[in-house]
C-alpha cells in the first residue's frame, strides 16, 4: 500500500477506494463494521449511510466539512481518551491518515461501494507515450500506469530469455537446446505467437496448469488427520490435467468441480471432477464427535469456495458476523448449507475409498462395467417381483409341511457351536461334540427363548479343535449372534492364531501371528487375516453395536486376498464395511492348525460377552442368508416374511435363479472393481433438503438457528430459477452478475504468470485485501475472459503475448527505486520458480525426465524417517518405501503428499501442506532450499546425468560441454568470463579428484541410474561439480 | 568439530567473499553474512518490555499425560475405588466418543504413591524421582484447560493457538518477532524423541506442529533429527568433501554475482547470501551433534540414555547445546501418553523415559547460567478423567481425554520455582481456584520473551493475527518472578 500511496496522483484528489477505504477498514470496522455483535455506539463505517447519520454529538461526517464532522473530529481529539482510535485497540492513525481523510472529507466525502463487489466494465482503453510499444490492450494499461510514475518500459528480452521464460510458464518445463535454436533462428514475423501455440497445444501445459490448482484444490495423497492413511484421490488429479489441456471452459470447469455429481445426464467424467469437494482432510481419530467433525468439513468447503472463486475470506463469520467484509455470521452458515447435505460420513474409515466413491474402470472395462451395473438392478427388480409375488406358493409348500432342519443348505457348513441345556454342543468339520461347562464358560441365556448361549466369565475361553475349513485362498462365512457387555472394551471373540515361525520369541505382537480373528474395539466387530501382513474388515463404523445387547453379526470373505473382499451384515442388513490393511493385498497363508478358541485369542478377552449360535460356512453368504441366520428362531416358530424369505432362498427355483445370475454378475463386477482405481465424490442424500444450524461463536454443540442454503445479501441474488443446492451455487457463481468470480479467476492467472496478482493477496479481494494496482486492466480482463467464453488459454496466450511480459528482466537503478517490487511490471516477470518446477528442471536439463502424465503416485528419492518420525504405529503411510526404475523421475507433481509430513525436498521450497485451499505460495529464500539443490540426491544424480550428457556430446572441448550444460539449463551460451569460471573450476576439481579417486568414483554412483563407465572418474566427477554449479545458479532457480 | 582445514576454507574464501561483496552486494547483502553473534532480524518494536527471557525449550508430551498420577494428588479418591462419578461433578460434560456408551464412570484411583518435595512441598508422584528433586525449580500449574477434546486438534491448539492447521505455531512467533541471535543455525529446531514401551498409546504428530503457518517460511521449525542426517540434506554428498564444496561454491558465487551485475535484481543477492549461510550450516551442524567432548559428569546428570541418539535424555543435552549456540526456540515431542488403557503398566515407562533428562536439563542450565533466561516448559495437550475407561481392577485401568483440568510446569525465564498453582475439586475434574487457559499460558510465554500478546499481531486475510487468538489472554503473574 505504502507505495500505492507513494505514487503521483492528479491533481491531488482523493481516491476512496485506494486511499480511504482501507484506512476505515484497517482501522475503524473493527468497532465499526458490519459485525453488529460488537459494533460500538451504533455507528457503522462500512456503509454510506452509517458514515453520513447523525449521533447524539453530530453528524459523523458533514461532506466538505471537516471541523463540523465528528469523524474528524474524533480522530483528532486533544484528549487522549476521547480520540479515536482507542488506545486498547492498538490501532494508530498517522498524521498523513488524518490528513487524507480531513481532504476527502473536504473534497465532499465522495463514497463507493468497496470496489470488488461492484460488476467490472470494460473501460477505455488509456492513451500512453509510447504508441509503438503496446502489443495488445494489457499493454495500454501497463504503460498508462508506467506513464504516470515516469518509468520506461524495458525492452524486449532476447529470444533465449523469452523462450525458457513462456516455456516455463505454459508448460513447467524449460525448452530442450533444440528448440530454443529453432526459436532464436526462426525469422518469421509471427515466429513468438507460433511457439506460444505450440506451447498451449502441448499435454504438459494441462500438468503445469493442474499443477497450481492442485494446491486450490488441496489436493494430497493422505486423508490428513491423524492416523493419515493413503487416499486414492488421482483420477481426480488427472481429470485436473485433462480439463486444462481441453481447455475447458472456466465456468464449466468450475461447475463440474463443484456439483458434477447433481449434473443432469451426469458422466463419469463429471462425478470425477466433484471430488474437488473431497479433497478435503478427513479424520477418523477415535473419540472425534460427528457434528464436530461436520462442522469441520463444511468450514472447510465454505471457505475453500469463498476463496477460490469469491476471493473473500468468509472464516471470520464461522463465529461472528465478519468485521471488515458484509458477510453475516448467518450467511455464513447459509453457504454452509449447500455443503450439509451429502451422504459423506464424518469418519473416513482409514481406507482409501471412504465412501461416497466412484470405482474408475479402465477404458477396456468400462463398457462392461455399466452393462453389468444394469445387470444387476435388473436382476433386483426381478427377485423383488418374485418376492412379491410368491405369497400363493409358500402357502403351497408351508401345506406340504416340509421339514425346516438347518437355516442353510448342511452341505456348505463347516462349524456350528452353541449351546443346549447346560451344553456345550460343537459341529467341527462333520464331527459332533457335546462339551460340559466350565466355571467361566458355561451355557445361559441367548438372543431369544429358543436359542441358549455361550457366556464367558473372567477370561474364559473354549478350546476346540482346530477349523480347516479357513485360508486366504477360499471363500468362507462366519456368523453368529453376539452379546457385547456393557461399555466400549477391546475384546477377542474368537479366533485361531498361531506364532509364525520366524517370529522372535519376545514379541507376540499381532503382526506376528498367522491365523484369524473376531474382534470388537469400541462397539466396532472386525475380522483380521493375520499372514505375513493383515488385512482386516471393519464394519458399522457409524451403526455401532449396541452395548449390553445381541446383535447377529454375518461377516463373509470371498477368498481375493484383496481388502475390498469383505462383507458385514448386521442382524442380516449389510452395514458399511472398511477394508484395511498394511498392504493392499493379503501375503501368505492364513492356515493354521490351532485349536479354533471361543472367548479370546490368549491375550485378550471376552469376559462378559456370549456367543450363539456361531455358524462357519465354505462360501460367501448372501445378504439374505444372513438373514435367514438372523431370523433363524422366527424362521422355525413360522413368522411369515422370514418363512417366505427362506422358502425363496432354499426351495423357490424361479428366485434361486436370479440369485445365482445375480452371483456372478456380482463376481464380475468385483474383479472389475479390484483392478480398477477408485477415487471419492460427492453425492447429496435424496430424503432432505439442504440446511444448516448456525452455530453459535462457531461451536458444533451449540447449534442455533436452521437456515436454508442463500447467499449472501451484498452479492447478487440467486435466481428463482436455480436449485438451492451445490449445482445452484455453482451456477450463481458463474453467473455474469457475480462481480468477483472472473476477476479472482484473471487474477490467479496472473499470479502464476507474473509471480504476483495485480491484486497482490489473491485470497482476499475484501475490505482488508490489497486493491489493485492496475484495477481497469483487472476489470478489462475480467470482461474479456467471461465474453470470450472463460476461454482459459486464450486468456493465457493474451498475457503472455503482451509486451509487458516479453520484457527484459534486467532492472535499472530508476526501476530499483520507483518500482522496486516489479508491481508496475517496469520490467519483466523474475522470480524463484516452485518447488515442483525446480526439481522438474533438474529431471528434465538431465534427460532423466519420465514423460508419462498421470496414474498413482510416486515415492521418489526422500531422507529416511520423515513419515516414520511423525506417523501412527498403525498408520499406513507410516513407513516410506521409496519407488525405483522411471518412478524416480517423474515429474514433481506425481510425488506422492502425505499431508502430515508433505514431501520435505518441496515442503522446504515452500510447497504447502495441503491441508487447506492455497491460492498464493510464499517464495522464501532459506539456507535449507540450498542444501536441496547442493544435496538432494535427485539433484546430485540430475548433475551427474546432465554432466555425462555434455561429455559425451561435447567430446573433448569444454567448451562444447559446457553449451550442452547451460543450453539445458539456462537456455543461453555462457560468455567469455562466465566461461573462465566454470572451465578454472573444472580444472581444480580434475586435480583434486586425480588425487582422490575414491571420492571421485562415490560421487558418481549416487543415485540409482547407470552413468557411463568408460568417462574417466575424475574429469566426469569434476563435471558432475560443474553441472550442479549451474543447476544452483540464481538464473537456474529463476524463471 | 569442524576439520581445521574446513575451518581454514572457510575463513580462506569468507575473506575472498567478503573483498567482492563489499565491491558488489550492497549493504543489505553483506550486513546479513556478517557472523554477528546479536541479534538480527525480528521486529524493531520487540521485545515491548525487558524480556526475562530469551529462549526456550518447550516440552511436549504427546499424548496427554494423567495429571491425576503425576502431579495433582488426591488421596481422597481411595475412597472411591470404582465408585460412580456423582453427576454433580461430571455435569453434563460431554465425552469422546470412546467412553460416551459406558454405562458406567468408575473412579480409578492413582495406584502411584505420592510425597511432598522440596520446600515448596509440592506433592509430586514416585514415578518421577528426578522431576521431584528439582520442585523448587518449577511452577507446576494444576489448572491448565482447553476446549479440544481429541488429540490432532487439541496439540495444534496448544502449539497454534488455534485447533485448525494452517497458523504459525509458537516457536515461528517468536523467531518472527524476536529474530535470531545467531548466523549458523536456525532459530527454531524441533527434535523428535523415540518412547520405549511397547503398549505405549501413540498419537501423530505432524509437520504442521512447527510450521510458520501464514508467516514466512523462514520462521518455521527446522527438525533436527537423530542419526547421519541430523538435517535434512546437511551432508555434502558421497564424494564431495569440503574441499570440493568449497571451490564449487566459490564458482557459484562468481556466477551469480556476475548474474547480479548484469540483472541488478536484490533477489541475486539474496540468493548468494542463503548458499554461504547453507555452507556455514555445514560447518556448525557437525559441531552441534558431536556429543563425545561433553564430560562424564554430564552424562550422570542426564542419565545413560544421553548417550543414545534419538532418545529424550539426548534430545535434553541436544537442546541445551543448542540454546548455548543460540538457538532461541527449541521443541521436543515425546509420543506414548495416551494411556486409554494399561495406565499403571504403561505410565511409569513414560515417565522413565523423560524424567531424568527433564531434571539433567533444568539442572545444566542452572549450573551454567542459563536457567535465569532460558525458559523450560513441560506438559501434555489435556488431562485425563478420574474414571476409568474400559473395565476397573485394582491393578489395571485407563483413563480417557479430559480437557477440563490438566498439569503442566515451567521452569526458568522468569518463571518462579517451587510455586505450585491453581485448584481443582477432589475428582481433578473441574477447576476450583485460578484457572489457566492455554491462550493464558501462551500469553504468559509471550510475557516471559518481553512480548505483550494483545499487540503482538500479524495481518494475514485482513486480520490482526495473534498466538492468543481473538479472545482475551491473561498473563499468569501468579507463576511469575
Amino acid at each position: 500500500v505504502a507505495c500505492l500511496l507513494a505514487l503521483p496522483l492528479a491533481a491531488a484528489t482523493v481516491d476512496f477506494q485506494r486511499q480511504i477505504r482501507p484506512i476505515l477498514s484497517d482501522v475503524c470496522f473493527q468497532c465499526h463494521g458490519p459485525d453488529s455483535g460488537t459494533r460500538m455506539a451504533g455507528l457503522r463505517l462500512d456503509t454510506k449511510d452509517g458514515a453520513l447519520s447523525e449521533l447524539k454529538d453530530g453528524r459523523v461526517i458533514v461532506p466538505g466539512d471537516p471541523q463540523a464532522s465528528l469523524l474528524y473530529q474524533r480522530v483528532t481529539h486533544e484528549k487522549e481518551s476521547m480520540r479515536m482510535p482507542p488506545a486498547i485497540s492498538h490501532k494508530t492513525l498517522s498524521a498523513a491518515q488524518k490528513e487524507l481523510l480531513r481532504a476527502w472529507i473536504e473534497q465532499g466525502a465522495t463514497w463507493k461501494e468497496h470496489w470488488s463487489f461492484a460488476a467490472p466494465t470494460r473501460a477505455a482503453l488509456p492513451s500512453v507515450s509510447l504508441q509503438s510499444w503496446p502489443r495488445n490492450p494489457i499493454d495500454r494499461f501497463i504503460m498508462a500506469r508506467l506513464d504516470a510514475a515516469g518509468l520506461q518500459p524495458a525492452p524486449e528480452a532476447n529470444r533465449r530469455a523469452l523462450i525458457r521464460r513462456v516455456s516455463l510458464d505454459l508448460t513447467g518445463l524449460v525448452p530442450t537446446p533444440a528448440e530454443a535454436e529453432a526459436f532464436v533462428h526462426d525469422a518469421s514475423p509471427d515466429a513468438y505467437e507460433k511457439l506460444v501455440d505450440g506451447l498451449l497445444a502441448s499435454p504438459l501445459y494441462g500438468e503445469h496448469r493442474a499443477r497450481y490448482w492442485l494446491d486450490v484444490a488441496r489436493y494430497a495423497d493422505t486423508h490428513g488427520i491423524h492416523i493419515d492413511n493413503y487416499r486414492e484421490m488421482w483420477p481426480y488429479r488427472d481429470w485436473v490435467i485433462s480439463a486444462f489441456n481441453r481447455n475447458l471452459p472456466f465456468d464449466r470447469f468450475t461447475v463440474e468441480q463443484l456439483a458434477g455429481d447433481l449434473l443432469p445426464n451426469r458422466t463419469m467424467e463429471d462425478q470425477i471432477a466433484s471430488g474437488f469437494q473431497r479433497c478435503n482432510a478427513t479424520t477418523n481419530e477415535g473419540g472425534s464427535i460427528p457434528e464436530d467433525v461436520d462442522a469441520m468439513y463444511a468450514k472447510d468447503r465454505v471457505e475453500t469456495m469463498s476463496t477460490v472463486w469469491l476471493g473473500l475470506t468468509t472464516g471470520c463469520a464461522t463465529c461472528h458476523d465478519h468485521k471488515f467484509d458484509p458477510i453475516g455470521q448467518k450467511e455464513f452458515y447459509q453457504f454452509a448449507a449447500f455443503f450439509r447435505n451429502t451422504t459423506q460420513r464424518p469418519m473416513d474409515g482409514n481406507v482409501p475409498d471412504t465412501p461416497p466413491m466412484l470405482v474408475v474402470p479402465a477404458e477396456r472395462d468400462l463398457n462392461r462395467w455399466n452393462q453389468l451395473r444394469a445387470e444387476a438392478q435388473r436382476l433386483a427388480r426381478l427377485s423383488v417381483e418374485r418376492h412379491d409375488a410368491a405369497g400363493s406358493d409358500l402357502d403351497h409348500w408351508v401345506a406340504s409341511r416340509p421339514a425346516i432342519e438347518d437355516p442353510l443348505d448342511r452341505a456348505i457348513e463347516a462349524a456350528s457351536i452353541g449351546a443346549s441345556g447346560n451344553q456345550i454342543v460343537a459341529r467341527l468339520n462333520g464331527v459332533a461334540r457335546t462339551l460340559p461347562a466350565t466355571t467361566s464358560v458355561e451355557s445361559g441365556l441367548g438372543p431369544d427363548e429358543q436359542t441358549r448361549a455361550i457366556h464367558f466369565g473372567e477370561k474364559g475361553t473354549l478350546s476346540l479343535s482346530s477349523l480347516n475349513a479357513i485360508d486366504a485362498d477360499k471363500p468362507f462365512s462366519i456368523a453368529a449372534w453376539i452379546y457385547l457387555p456393557a461399555g466400549e472394551g477391546s475384546f477377542v471373540v474368537a479366533s485361531q492364531l498361531e506364532k509364525k515361525k520366524e517370529t522372535k520369541q519376545d514379541d507376540d505382537d499381532e503382526a506376528n501371528m498367522q491365523g484369524w480373528a473376531i474382534e470388537i474395539n469400541g462397539r466396532i466387530p472386525s475380522l483380521r487375516l493375520s499372514s505375513d501382513n493383515i488385512i482386516r474388515a471393519t464394519g458399522g463404523v457409524m451403526e455401532r453395536l449396541k452395548a449390553g445387547a445381541w446383535t447377529h453379526l454375518t461377516f463373509t470373505y470371498d477368498g481375493s486376498r484383496d481388502r475390498r473382499g469383505f462383507r458385514i451384515y448386521m442382524t442380516g442388513k449389510a452395514a458399511t464395511v472398511e477394508g484395511t490393511g498394511s498392504a493392499p493385498t493379503l501375503k501368505g497363508s492364513i492356515h493354521t492348525g490351532a485349536p479354533l478358541l471361543l472367548g479370546g485369542d490368549g491375550k485378550r478377552y471376552f469376559s462378559e460377552g456370549a456367543v450363539a449360535d456361531l455358524r462357519v460356512y465354505r462360501r460367501v453368504l448372501r445378504e439374505q442368508e444372513s438373514y435367514i441366520l438372523a431370523s433363524w428362531s422366527a424362521i422355525r416358530a413360522g413368522q411369515r416374511e422370514p418363512l417366505l424369505e427362506y422358502y425363496l432362498n432354499r426351495v423357490d427355483g424361479p428366485y434361486l435363479d436370479l440369485a445365482r445370475q445375480a452371483e456372478q454378475v456380482d463376481a464380475e463386477r468385483q474383479a472389475i472393481r479390484l483392478r480398477s482405481p477408485t477415487t471419492l465424490v460427492m453425492q447429496e442424500k435424496s430424503d432432505t433438503i439442504p440446511t444448516a444450524q448456525v452455530l453459535f461463536r462457531g461451536q458444533y454443540d451449540q447449534p442455533r438457528d436452521t437456515v436454508t442454503p442463500g447467499v449472501p445479501a451484498v452479492l447478487p441474488p440467486m435466481a428463482a430459477s436455480l436449485p438451492r443446492n451445490r449445482l445452484g451455487l455453482a451456477k450463481w457463481l458463474v453467473d455474469p452478475a457475480n462481480p468477483l468470480m472472473t476477476r479472482v479467476t484473471v487474477n490467479r492467472f496472473w499470479q502464476e504468470v507474473f509471480g504476483r496478482g495485480l491484486v497482490k493477496t489473491a485470497e482476499d479481494f475484501g475490505s482488508q485485501g490489497e486493491p489493485p494496482t492496475h484495477p481497469e486492466l483487472l476489470d478489462w480482463l475480467a470482461v474479456d475472459f467471461r465474453e470470450s467464453r472463460w476461454d482459459v488459454k486464450r486468456l493465457l496466450r493474451l498475457m503472455v503475448t503482451s509486451a509487458s511480459y516479453r520484457q527484459s528482466a534486467v532492472a535499472t537503478e530508476d526501476k530499483l527505486r520507483v518500482d522496486p517490487d516489479n508491481r508496475l511490471l517496469s520490467r519483466g516477470p523474475r522470480f524463484r520458480m516452485d518447488a515442483e518446477m525446480v526439481r522438474d528442471l533438474a529431471l528434465s536439463s538431465s534427460g532423466l525426465l519420465d514423460a508419462t502424465i498421470g496414474g498413482p503416485s510416486v515415492k521418489p528419492y526422500q531422507p529416511n524417517g520423515v513419515w516414520e518420525t511423525v506417523a501412527m504405529k498403525s498408520s499406513n503411510t507410516r513407513i516410506y518405501s521409496q519407488d525405483h526404475g522411471e518412478k524416480l523421475y517423474r515429474r514433481s507433481m506425481y510425488t506422492f503428499w502425505k499431508r502430515a509430513a508433505p514431501p520435505v525436498s518441496m515442503d522446504i521450497f515452500n510447497a504447502p501442506t495441503r491441508e487447506n485451499c492455497t491460492v498464493r505460495r510464499e517464495r522464501t529464500n532459506t539456507p535449507l532450499q540450498a542444501l536441496v539443490t547442493l544435496n538432494d540426491p535427485q539433484f546430485v544424480e540430475a548433475s551427474r546425468q546432465l554432466a555425462q550428457r555434455a561429455i559425451l556430446a561435447g567430446g573433448d572441448d569444454s567448451d562444447r560441454r559446457l553449451d550442452f550444460i547451460s543450453l539445458s539449463v539456462v537456455s543461453r551460451p555462457f560468455e567469455t568470463h562466465e566461461r573462465e569460471i566454470v572451465k578454472k573450476e573444472v580444472r581444480d576439481l580434475l586435480a583434486y579428484y586425480d588425487a582422490h579417486p575414491a571420492e571421485a568414483a562415490k560421487l558418481l554412483t549416487v543415485g540409482e541410474s547407470k552413468h557411463d563407465l568408460t568417462i574417466p572418474a575424475a574429469e566426469f566427477a569434476a563435471w558432475t561439480m560443474a553441472a550442479s554449479d549451474v543447476l544452483n545458479l540464481d538464473e537456474a532457480l529463476n524463471k | 568439530m569442524m576439520h581445521p582445514t574446513d575451518e581454514a576454507v572457510l575463513l580462506e574464501t569468507r575473506r575472498q567473499f567478503f573483498a567482492r561483496g563489499a565491491r558488489g552486494l550492497g549493504f543489505a547483502a553483506l550486513a546479513s553474512l556478517l557472523r554477528a553473534d546479536e541479534k538480527s532480524g525480528g521486529l524493531p518494536s520487540l521485545p515491548h518490555f525487558a524480556p526475562k527471557a530469551t529462549r526456550a525449550i518447550y516440552l511436549h508430551m504427546v499424548g496427554a499425560p494423567s495429571q491425576i498420577d503425576l502431579y495433582d494428588y488426591k488421596p481422597g479418591m481411595k475412597d472411591w475405588y470404582d465408585k460412580d462419578l456423582p453427576d454433580s461433578i461430571r455435569q453434563g460434560q460431554r465425552l469422546t466418543t470412546m467412553t460416551s456408551g459406558q454405562s458406567r464412570f468408575p473412579i480409578a484411583p492413582s495406584v502411584f504413591p505420592f510425597r511432598q518435595h522440596g520446600r515448596s512441598g509440592a506433592w509430586i508422584s514416585d514415578i518421577l524421582p528426578y522431576t521431584a528433586r528439582m520442585a523448587d525449580d518449577m511452577a507446576i500449574v494444576r489448572t491448565m484447560h482447553t476446549e479440544a477434546i481429541n488429540h490432532e486438534p487439541a496439540i495444534t491448539f496448544m502449539q497454534s493457538g488455534s485447533m485448525i492447521a494452517g497458523k504459525p505455531c509458537m516457536g515461528a512467533w517468536i523467531a518472527y518477532g524476536l529474530g535470531t541471535m545467531n548466523r549458523d543455525l536456525p532459530t527454531f529446531v524441533v527434535l523428535n524423541a523415540t518412547h520405549t514401551h511397547p503398549k505405549a498409546g501413540v498419537q501423530a504428530i505432524s509437520a504442521k506442529l512447527w510450521s510458520a503457518g501464514f508467516l514466512s517460511a523462514q520462521y518455521a521449525g527446522v527438525a533436527l533429527r537423530s542419526g547421519k542426517d541430523p538435517v535434512l540434506y546437511i551432508n555434502n554428498p558421497d564424494g564431495v568433501t569440503p574441499v570440493v564444496r568449497r571451490r564449487m561454491l566459490d564458482a557459484l558465487g562468481e556466477l551469480n554475482q556476475i548474474q547480479y551485475e548484469t540483472v541488478h535484481d536484490p533477489e541475486t543477492a539474496a540468493r548468494i547470501s542463503q548458499y554461504e549461510m547453507a555452507f556455514r550450516m555445514q560447518s556448525s551442524v557437525p559441531d552441534l551433534t558431536d556429543f563425545s567432548k561433553e564430560p562424564e559428569s554430564v552424562f550422570d546428570l542426564y542419565g545413560e540414555d544421553a548417550r543414545k541418539p534419538g532418545t529424550f535424555a539426548n534430545g535434553c543435552l541436544a537442546a541445551r547445546r543448542l540454546v548455548e549456540r543460540g538457538v532461541r526456540f527449541v521443541q521436543i515431542y515425546h509420543r506414548g501418553w495416551d494411556q486409554h488403557n494399561f495406565l499403571p503398566e504403561v505410565l511409569p515407562a513414560q515417565c522413565k523415559d523423560v524424567d531424568q533428562g527433564c531434571y539433567g536439563l533444568v539442572q545444566d542450565l542452572k549450573s551454567r547460567g542459563m536457567l535465569e533466561d532460558t525458559l523450560v516448559i513441560w506438559g501434555g495437550e489435556f488431562g485425563r478423567t478420574i474414571y476409568s475407561q474400559g473395565k476397573l481392577t485394582p491393578t489395571d485401568h485407563g483413563r480417557d481425554h479430559h480437557p477440563r483440568c490438566f498439569s503442566l510446569w515451567l521452569a526458568g525465564g522468569g518463571v518462579k520455582g517451587g510455586v505450585v498453582y491453581g485448584e481443582t475439586d477432589e475428582f481433578s475434574y473441574n477447576i476450583v481456584r485460578d484457572p489457566v487457559h492455554i491462550r493464558d499460558l501462551q500469553a504468559t510465554i509471550l510475557h516471559c520473551f518481553g512480548i505483550d500478546n494483545e499487540k503482538f499481531s500479524y495481518k494475514y486475510q485482513g486480520l490482526d493475527q495473534k498466538l492468543t487468538g481473538v479472545e482475551k489472554a491473561s498473563v499468569v503473574k501468579g507463576i511469575l518472578t
